[in-house]
């Protein structure tokens, strides 16, 4: 199973309607997937929504059953530092700078906001976090990730829909420009290569933009211009990778 | 204490209950037993079919809960969504690891045939009914089936493929469209 097809797996991973090897692959691709990781607990949410028509009431001798067993069962010690919300993946867990970078305030907040994106779309306090969550919306998303190439550093990954003609990239631990250079996005489809966004990496090296992606593209790439931006790529290229067929 | 009036903040009823069973309160824990027993057990007893497997999958759950209560983390959901997860999650794999799969399959090829309503005969809170009712109406028929046998039924998305005799590939996206309106429908968490 491929990249692409996991970031579609998010619903049915958080219904529980995927076999183990399917799980356990999904619950090693949440541990690096901002986006997936928000899908997830927003889909949760609205399965535990569904779970409140179920109320009922068991035995009432399962109360004292419980109590009992609880006072002779040794609790986790706490988890330090950032957790996975994979409920089999701990054990697993390969901690990224990318996790490390976006397990924080900032993937709390686009949980929040993608949860309600329905009913505040665009009220939002965070116009990213809602971009990113209309895009992935739309049932023809798709994620892929940007391959560094050489010796460049940071990671990229970017979300986009072309029934909506709109998408996201996400971009963390940047270094920063050579001086007089910038990092240039680019849309590369089988006739042509479309400047998108000339990159301002904030200080700490992020990148949340949100663009118009104007043609289906073939590719996506990231090379290093000259810092006002330039049409046609001229620099070296940094990071790519091909949008599987 | 800090962090208790910290998550209370956040508007979650079972947080402080949460914090408290956390730190080793068993009466703390009794409380949020009190308050989650209805979800959980009416999640896991519509998955797993049977009474008394669902009372022990419940036991299990909440031992489960109180274990890992101090791994909660109250940024990833709320109490109750964590609760849920969990319940579901362990009557699926209790229900997987019996082998039952082909007699619910057969059950369940029957019930989707008719306009049986999966929620109805379960009693309690009318209000969270009438909405899941509602929101469940605002998806079509093919997304509203796939996303009851996934969640109700407690299967795969592959499953439910050969349940309704539609490719693996339509399933998973009708339940992943079915789950973006139900968001939307639900509001999220209330």
């Amino acid at each position: 199973m491929n990249a692409a097809d996991l970031h579609h797996l998010s619903a049915a991973y958080a219904l529980d309607a995927v076999d183990a090897d399917e799980r356990e692959a999904f619950e090693e691709h949440l541990a690096d997937c901002e986006i997936c990781r928000a899908d997830v607990e927003s889909f949760r949410d609205t399965a535990a929504g569904l779970g409140a028509s179920l109320a009922s009431s068991p035995s009432a001798s399962l109360r004292d059953n419980v109590l009992s067993r609880i006072t002779a069962t040794r609790q986790d010690a706490p988890i330090t530092g950032p957790s996975v919300i994979g409920l089999d993946a701990a054990r697993r867990r390969r901690r990224t700078a990318w996790v490390a970078g976006l397990a924080g305030a900032a993937a709390a907040s686009v949980a929040a906001v993608i949860g309600l994106a329905a009913i505040e779309r665009g009220s939002g306090s965070d116009p990213f976090a809602t971009e990113l969550a209309i895009v992935m919306e739309q049932s023809d998303s798709q994620v892929l990730d940007l391959e560094v190439q050489g010796s460049a550093q940071g990671e990229f990954r970017v979300a986009w829909s072309e029934s909506l003609g709109r998408a996201v990239l996400i971009g963390e631990d940047l270094p920063p420009a050579p001086d007089g250079k910038a990092y240039e996005l680019w849309l590369i489809t089988p006739d042509e290569s479309m400047a998108m966004y000339v990159l301002d990496p904030a200080g700490d090296g992020d990148v949340h933009v949100a663009l118009d992606a104007p043609a289906a593209p073939a590719a996506w790439a990231i090379t290093v211009e000259p810092d006002e931006g330039t049409p046609t790529a001229t620099g070296e290229i940094i990071f790519v990778s091909n949008v599987p067929a | 204490m800090f962090a208790v009036a910290e998550i209370s903040l956040s508007g979650d009823p079972h947080a402080g209950l949460a914090a408290r069973a956390a730190q080793g309160d068993e009466s703390a824990f009794a409380g949020l037993y009190d308050l989650l027993v209805p979800i959980v057990f009416g999640v896991v007893a519509r998955v797993v079919r049977d009474p008394s497997m669902a009372e022990e999958v419940t036991q299990e759950v909440f031992v489960e809960l109180w274990r890992t209560a101090p791994r909660y983390d109250e940024s990833r959901g709320s109490v109750r969504t964590w609760a849920t997860t969990i319940a579901h999650r362990r009557a699926v794999d209790r229900v997987r690891s019996e082998q039952a799969a082909r007699d619910r399959h057969d059950r369940d090829g029957r019930e989707t045939t008719t306009t049986h309503d999966p929620v109805s005969h379960e009693v309690e809170s009318s209000i969270d009914r009438t909405r899941v009712r509602k929101a469940l109406e605002a998806l079509s028929a093919s997304q509203r089936s796939a996303v009851e046998l996934a969640y109700f039924g407690g299967h795969t998305y592959r499953e439910v493929a050969v349940l309704l005799g539609v490719p693996e590939g339509t399933v998973k996206t009708r339940i992943r469209d079915g789950m973006i309106r139900l968001r939307d429908e639900l509001g999220g968490e209330q």
